[in-house]
């Protein structure tokens, strides 16, 4: 059967005008061009009713900040509850600076060290290798290893959290001589001071590591038996004088420890 | 000439989906498509600066509740994410993917409040209730359509706009244009071609079903 002229059918579907009666009686024999016609003129209904849809308003910023801790929490589980590898590094790639990588200090893209932090970790966990940090030095790493040099246990990324502006951001890396190091720019003035946590994601229990000063890096000891596959996340908070001890609730930012 | 315009149409229309009105669609669709599937994060903040709106919208159009709608948004884009392996750019747009997701969510909510409310007031005479509220699948393809609609070349665009937004007859639109009236017959023929491919790819209706996303809920 010959079909109906298509021009013919957008025609009759945008309502320029109506089937007249040969072409009634071929749809009502033609399934094809019956359906045809019924869909273009629900595409055309579907458009008229599609103004102001160019216009629509922006999503609330919670609700990004929403999915992104969700998906956060959603790719830790993994690393809670998966075996650990032994955190001590292998004797062999500890002695052998040949394979020790660049450091660690990378630039992050504005918001999105929280995911680059697995990959990193997992790929140096990949090469056996362990990065290095010139702890405090502020100086072009040497390539062989020196006494300001030591190996990286575990590292974070510490990313804005909350209403932090996005720029504030840094690193936390434990090293294998019990201190953590932690390097964060841009943040925002306080009334008071910047204190270091350790927060276990799954009850929110946490300790205080210590205070960081006013510079962009701090080396604070951790207590020997801090469980660090249990107390992962790093947070840094805004706290008052307030002879209050306990956390403020104000984190400027967090990361998870990984490697 | 007696024509009133209702909208205008010399302004340039935002794709539903587009960060910003300049922002070419195309290409770079793609490229972001296959950034967010191979797990690029920053693909997934640029997805939802795309998309966010068309979700929420889905949403909220569909739900009686706010907090519900925001919820259903953050779910889907979760889901998206945590599942992103099974989005296959072959079936569909990116968009189309998402907003399927977005449906499933608004159904599942949709349920969910049905047997709360079937629960709460046992002798309610309607067990439908709400019925303000607008059909997921109609939400979806109108945004779809819509999203289409502003992808296509200008005079299509704006031929299409004329008779969908402002009811003008082919021959009111070629008076009103100055286009011949042969020209604006060809570019409503081919617009609405695009318009109805695409309903049928990325459509509620037609569209890709997305599968399994594990524990994404």
């Amino acid at each position: 059967m010959q079909h109906m002229d298509h021009d013919r059918l957008v025609f009759l579907a945008l309502g320029e005008s109506e089937p007249d009666n040969g072409e009634r009686a071929y749809l009502e024999a033609c399934e094809h061009c019956r359906s045809e016609l019924e869909n273009l003129r629900r595409v055309a209904d579907l458009g008229a009713e599609g103004q102001g849809l160019h216009d629509l308003p922006d999503p609330p910023d919670h609700l990004w900040q929403g999915i992104v801790a969700e998906i956060r929490a959603a790719e830790q589980l993994p690393t809670l509850v998966e075996p650990r590898r032994p955190v001590t590094a292998p004797d062999a790639s500890a002695d052998s600076p040949a394979r020790v990588l660049s450091p660690p200090a990378r630039k992050r893209a504005r918001w999105s060290g929280w995911m680059t932090t697995v990959a990193t970790a997992a790929a140096a966990a990949l090469l056996g290798v362990v990065g290095t940090a010139a702890v405090l030095g502020g100086t072009e790493p040497a390539p062989a290893p020196s006494p300001q040099q030591q190996t990286v246990r575990a590292s974070a990324s510490l990313t804005a959290f909350g209403e932090t502006p996005p720029e504030v951001n840094g690193a936390a890396r434990v090293l294998d001589n019990g201190q953590i190091h932690l390097h964060v720019v841009n943040l925002p003035d306080v009334s008071g001071y910047y204190e270091v946590w350790l927060i276990d994601p799954g009850t929110m229990e946490m300790f205080s590591v210590g205070v960081l000063g006013g510079g962009t890096d701090a080396l604070l000891p951790l207590p020997p038996n801090a469980d660090l596959e249990r107390y992962s996340v790093v947070d840094i908070s805004a706290e008052g004088y307030d002879n209050n001890t306990a956390h403020s609730g104000d984190s400027l930012v967090r990361g998870t420890l990984t490697g | 000439m007696g024509v009133t315009v209702g909208h205008a149409p010399q302004k340039a229309t935002r794709p539903v989906t587009a960060a910003t009105p300049q922002e070419p669609p195309g290409p770079s669709e793609d490229d972001l498509a296959a950034r967010f599937r191979s797990g690029d994060e920053a693909a997934l903040r640029e997805a939802y600066d795309r998309f966010g709106r068309a979700v929420l919208h889905l949403a909220i159009s569909t739900l009686s509740n706010r907090s519900d709608a925001e919820d259903v948004t953050q779910a889907t884009f979760v889901a998206a994410w945590l599942g992103r392996e099974t989005f296959d750019p072959t079936k569909g747009s990116l968009i189309g993917w998402l907003l399927g997701i977005g449906r499933r969510k608004v159904i599942d909510r949709l349920r969910a409040s049905a047997r709360e409310a079937r629960v709460v007031e046992t002798v309610r005479q309607h067990p439908d209730p709400a019925p303000s509220r607008s059909d997921p699948d109609t939400v979806v393809d109108r945004l779809v359509v819509a999203d289409e609609l502003a992808r296509l070349p200008g005079e299509q665009r704006r031929m299409l706009e004329l008779a969908f937004f402002d009811d003008l007859t082919h021959h009111q639109i070629a008076t009103m244009t100055g286009v011949p009236l042969g020209t604006v017959k060809s570019h409503i023929r081919r617009g609405m071609q695009c318009l109805k491919r695409r309903w049928e790819v990325d459509g509620a209706t037609h569209g890709p079903r997305p599968a399994g996303l594990p524990g994404a809920r």
